[in-house]
């Protein structure tokens, strides 16, 4: 590997903490700052925490786009959609939210009722039906930001094109996006969210992002890089103009860190594995890269966008046990958050995984902040559930969202290491590779800051898809490089093959492989193509000098995290200090 | 309970989800690929459903009476669609296997099984034969398959949907098989046995946390020669819940008709709403609720009777009833509004939701399927890249909620252009009677069926010509207390 001169600099901004990453010359240096109200002084602080100095090159990780989605405070939204579909982003699917909560509510469309207007004119699948008429465009009153989706518009965007720019002219302080600029593909509900949520956080995103830079810069860092839901970054500017594009920015960030820490122990196959606090994130690496999907739901809202395949669970160490009236154990999807914190914080909170694995000996008297844990109090509120059952329980939720995204995607978990990080994910990770066949367990020396070493290393990355929609025969010359979206012509759902000659054999066998049977007879449909234009991030050259050995059963402490060996299991550190555990 | 099968029954669980998902991803009918009209369960030996990953309530009391109709019946893999034994209505094709422990069901909305309108959804059927080909329970072999698809009028798409159940009921077999290995097969087995005993015992709690007592209600279904009553009367006493059907009209000349599996899968429904509403489908769940109907009454009706409109339509009514002898509801919109429309050429069938009656601390949502399905609506862009059809539109029907302390939700309305000559058929109910409101709220309104216009009756068979517009205006959901 090459050598690196220049020092590289990662922060990511979580929930509760902003860690930092600093790669210089070899050297790692790592730190953790409580999150401000104020991102961007969270990053300074961080940064400045690890040393500024001569940093050629800073990526970052923020969440602000995703709270800004939950706790509901983006821009003010208008939404311009054809006459006659202006509901559409109340209409979503029709489905209901719960089978049997009648009255269970949907998340509130980002967009008002009052604020859904329909402009004349209208496109079909094979041109113009009706001649688009800018004279009935409504005016957009105080709105700070309009979202435009037209019927068809992923195949001709004449119409919204004509129609944004109309409205940039008439109000040219508002944030228009249309929805081809942002996800050209069919299908208008998901569509439409993807391009409502890009519209309302951007004014939010790009205030950030401004002062970001602006705080950074005074710092004396280079202008950052920002991490995309697709697992690259991309500058401030890029991310300004589509924040929807980093509503998972920073669990991206994780899973970057955790194939680079499997591709440097020699491991081609991962299964990332970040249990945290409140849930559980998990993803397939397949050659050491993340999986992605081309959609996924953000708080509700289907996005359009590609995203690292991560499937998350509603469990982690913090999460609240009970037994329920059938006598069985249940573990989650509430929390003790941060405060109270679990019962044995000694805060009066409620019983949790972490109770459990400290009454199995799992945890050290004392966390490395200086707080003694209580056992006492995790056994009063444990009261007589079985400590090894409660995690033998959150261990079975685990498991089956390891399955999720291997066994049922046709991998064989027995083919990949398993990268544990997060608070918990160490502490449970063997137990589930025992389970799955999976001979090695790596647990990264920075498993507790694993976002911000992925922002070291990440690449830059430009997402592009092509909507077509049409038979492969007719599809012409396709890029050499990049992924096609294909489907037996009357099927609706898409399996994604990389692009390479002989396309049609290629999915044939895919389908086979996912569903058990293929159709060589029947015609195939081309419905998108995906490229990436990728920028290779830095080379990156670790030193570690505490290097040990670890024969189970074993309680380690690490930064930020704890990892339990069980009997059976051994390991030693490797030169970039990443445990690697064995059966 | 013991951790162990705890742990093995979510597995189970995981392999009930993983063939529905198989099964919507590789499907070929609308009604199953975007719509998700579909079901897979797990059962044990004894014919018990242990494990069910449901994606519309019609098929949860529905899916026993299949495999108990196969069980004694010679070989491995089975198909059925007869509503009388085993089935709900003819599209609904079912087909179970054997796994290397109890069975793997799979059930699935197929867009057209032949009969004498496209997509097999006629208006004035009066017999089963009327409505498509009915497959007894038999074995499933490659005759049996190509007899079935060629009775149809896209045999190639039948073909594709009967494959990905298959690549479904594979995957089931080498699941439970590999479960099996890994954990023995007798204590999967004991998993089983609790995850049936599970169910029970919390739905059991809950039922015993209702007030005992015993009330009636009823209501009606706007059949073709006029209203016909369902009348439910409900007791629960203790940890049991009794529901009787005594009272309800005899069977409909036409096909308003419910074979008793469909009646239970209604009466199912609300005791899971009111009861618990969270827990994994299992069969021990409806232990505790007997279902009762007089026989050749029109929730328990006698062979050949027609049942197209039953599954979907008089469901929603016996869901109806049954909450309002449980106490006052709020009523939603009460219908699924199928849309049928077809030729020698395509054929193509979409419920569309409505308005869903106030709870009595919430708001009814606007624009849901309210009862007995909760399928998805078809993209405007897929439908119209895919049929001679336009969407002219789709938006919420404001107005059509009932006012209260809590609203209603607004109903919707659909116009669909036909760019070809086709067959209609619409099935829908609440056309004359509104969705009542409760305690003080005011009713929802109407729905109503509209060709160029002009108004339709709720159950319509019809031709329609190239350019003909067809509009679906959905019923509002009923208020919940006065007005404040």
């Amino acid at each position: 590997m090459q050598s690196t001169r220049v020092a590289i600099l990662g922060v990511d901004v979580g929930g509760t903490f902003t860690d930092a990453v600093l790669l210089d010359g070899g050297s790692v240096r790592t730190a953790k700052v409580p999150t401000a109200a104020r991102q961007e002084d969270s990053v300074v602080a961080a940064a400045r925490a690890v040393g500024v100095e001569a940093v050629e090159r800073f990526a970052h990780g923020t969440t602000v786009a995703t709270n800004a989605l939950l706790e509901r405070c983006g821009a003010r939204t208008a939404y311009v959609g054809n006459a006659g579909f202006e509901h559409l982003l109340h209409l979503r699917r029709q489905t209901r939210a719960h089978l049997y909560r009648l009255c269970e509510p949907h998340p509130e469309p980002l967009v008002p009722l009052e604020r859904c207007h329909g402009v004349r004119g209208r496109l079909g699948p094979d041109g113009e039906l009706e001649p688009l008429d800018l004279a009935t465009l409504p005016d957009l009153g105080d709105a700070e930001a309009a979202a435009v989706c037209l019927l068809h518009a992923y195949r001709d965007a004449s119409h919204e094109r004509a129609v944004a720019a109309e409205l940039r002219r008439r109000h040219p302080g508002v944030h228009v996006v249309a929805s081809h600029e942002v996800a050209p593909e069919f299908r208008e509900y998901e569509r439409a969210s993807t391009t409502a949520a890009d519209a309302y956080l951007a004014p939010v995103a790009a205030r950030y992002l401004r002062a970001l830079a602006a705080a950074t810069g005074e710092a004396g860092l280079p202008e950052p890089l920002v991490m995309l839901s697709s697992g690259g970054v991309a500058t401030v500017e890029e991310a300004a103009a589509h924040p929807a594009a980093i509503l998972v920015s920073g669990p991206a960030g994780g899973v970057v860190g955790a194939g680079l820490v499997a591709r440097r122990a020699g491991f081609e196959n991962a299964i990332a594995f970040d249990m945290g606090g409140t849930s559980t994130d998990v993803c397939l690496l397949p050659g050491g890269r993340a999986a992605r999907v081309a959609e996924r739901e953000v708080g509700g809202f289907p996005i359009r966008l590609p995203t690292v395949d991560i499937h998350t669970v509603g469990a982690g160490g913090g999460s609240l046990v009970r037994r329920d009236a059938g006598g069985a154990i249940r573990v989650g999807p509430e929390s003790a958050g941060a405060h109270p914190g679990p019962a044995c914080y000694g805060r009066g909170g409620g019983p949790t995984v972490t109770d459990a694995n400290l009454l199995l000996g799992r945890l050290p008297a004392e966390l490395p902040g200086g707080l003694v844990l209580d056992r006492d109090a995790a056994a009063a509120a444990l009261a007589g559930i079985d400590s090894e059952a409660v995690v033998e329980v959150v261990n079975a939720e685990m498991l089956r969202a390891l399955r999720v995204v291997s066994v049922e995607q046709g991998h064989d978990p027995r083919d990949f290491a398993l990268v544990a990080f997060g608070g918990a994910g160490p502490l449970h990770a063997c137990a589930l590779a025992e389970e799955l066949g999976i001979e090695a367990v790596l647990v990264p020396n920075a498993a507790g800051v694993l976002s911000a070493l992925g922002l070291v290393a990440s690449d830059e990355r430009r997402d592009r898809v092509v909507s077509h929609v049409r038979p492969l025969a007719e599809a012409g010359e396709l890029p050499r490089e990049g992924e096609a979206d294909l489907r037996y012509r009357g099927q609706s759902f898409e399996l994604t093959v990389p692009l390479q000659d002989d396309l049609a054999a290629a999915f044939h066998r895919a389908h086979e492989e996912r569903y058990g049977y293929a159709e060589p007879g029947r015609e195939i449909e081309l419905v998108a193509v995906r490229t990436a234009e990728v920028v290779p991030g830095p080379a990156l050259e670790l030193q570690v000098t505490d290097c040990y050995k670890v024969e189970g059963p074993r309680l380690l402490e690490l930064p930020g995290s704890t990892c339990w060996a069980p009997a059976g299991w051994s390991g030693e550190t490797n030169a970039d200090g990443t445990l690697v555990l064995r059966r | 309970m013991n951790v162990e099968l705890q742990v093995v029954g979510s597995a189970l669980r995981a392999i009930a989800d993983e063939m529905n998902a198989v099964l919507v991803r590789s499907a070929f009918s609308a009604n199953i690929k975007e719509r998700r009209d579909c079901s897979t369960a797990l059962f044990d030996e004894a014919g018990r459903m242990i494990a069910q990953a449901e994606s519309i309530p019609v098929h949860l009391g529905a899916m026993p009476d299949a495999v108990a109709a196969c069980l004694g019946l010679a070989g491995d893999l089975w198909i059925l669609n007869d509503p009388y034994t085993g089935g709900t209505h003819l599209p609904d094709v079912t087909i179970v296997s054997r796994t290397a422990l109890g069975y793997a069901v799979s059930r699935a909305h197929h867009a057209d099984v032949g009969g004498i309108e496209p997509a097999s959804l006629p208006a004035f059927s009066r017999t089963l034969a009327e409505e498509g080909v009915i497959l007894e329970p038999q074995v499933l072999s490659d005759t049996v398959a190509e007899r079935f698809v060629n009775a149809t009028r896209q045999p190639d798409e039948r073909r594709g949907d009967l494959r990905a159940q298959l690549a479904a009921h594979r995957l089931a077999e080498r699941r439970v098989a590999e479960l099996c290995e890994r954990r023995g097969r007798e204590r999967v087995a004991a998993a089983m046995d609790e995850l049936y005993a599970y169910s029970e015992r919390m739905v059991r709690a809950a039922i015993a946390r209702l007030p005992d007592g015993r009330r009636s209600a009823e209501d009606v279904v706007e059949a073709v020669d006029g209203d016909l009553t369902v009348r439910a009367t409900v007791e629960v006493a203790g940890e049991e819940i009794r529901i009787d059907f005594t009272g309800t009209s005899a069977q409909d000349a036409y096909n308003l008709n419910c074979p008793l599996a469909v009646t239970k899968s209604a009466c199912y429904f609300v005791v899971r709403c009111l009861t618990e509403p969270d827990l994994p489908a299992s069969g021990g769940a409806f232990a505790p609720v007997t279902v009762t109907a007089p026989a050749g009454c029109l929730v328990n009706a006698r062979p050949p009777a027609a049942v197209v409109a039953g599954n979907t339509e008089t469901s929603s009514r016996i869901v109806d009833t049954v909450f309002a002898a449980f106490g006052a509801v709020a009523q939603g919109q009460g219908t699924m509004n199928n849309v049928a429309l077809g030729s020698d050429a395509f054929t193509y069938y979409e419920t569309i939701g409505g308005g869903q009656g106030a709870c009595a601390d919430a708001d009814g949502p606007s624009g849901v399927h309210v009862a007995m399905s909760n399928t998805l609506i078809t993209p405007v862009e897929a439908l119209e890249l895919q049929y001679p059809l336009r969407v002219e539109r789709w938006a919420l029907r404001r107005g059509s909620a009932g006012g209260g302390a809590r609203r209603g939700g607004d109903g919707v309305v659909r116009e669909l252009r036909v760019l070809e000559d086709c067959r209609l058929s619409v099935l829908a109910e609440r056309r004359a009677h509104a969705p009542r409101g409760a305690a003080g709220g005011a009713d929802g309104a109407p729905g109503r069926t509209l060709v160029n216009g002009e108004e339709q009756p709720a159950k319509v068979t019809r031709a329609l010509r190239a350019g003909d517009l067809l509009r679906i205006e959905t019923p509002g959901g009923g208020g919940f207390g006065p007005p404040a």
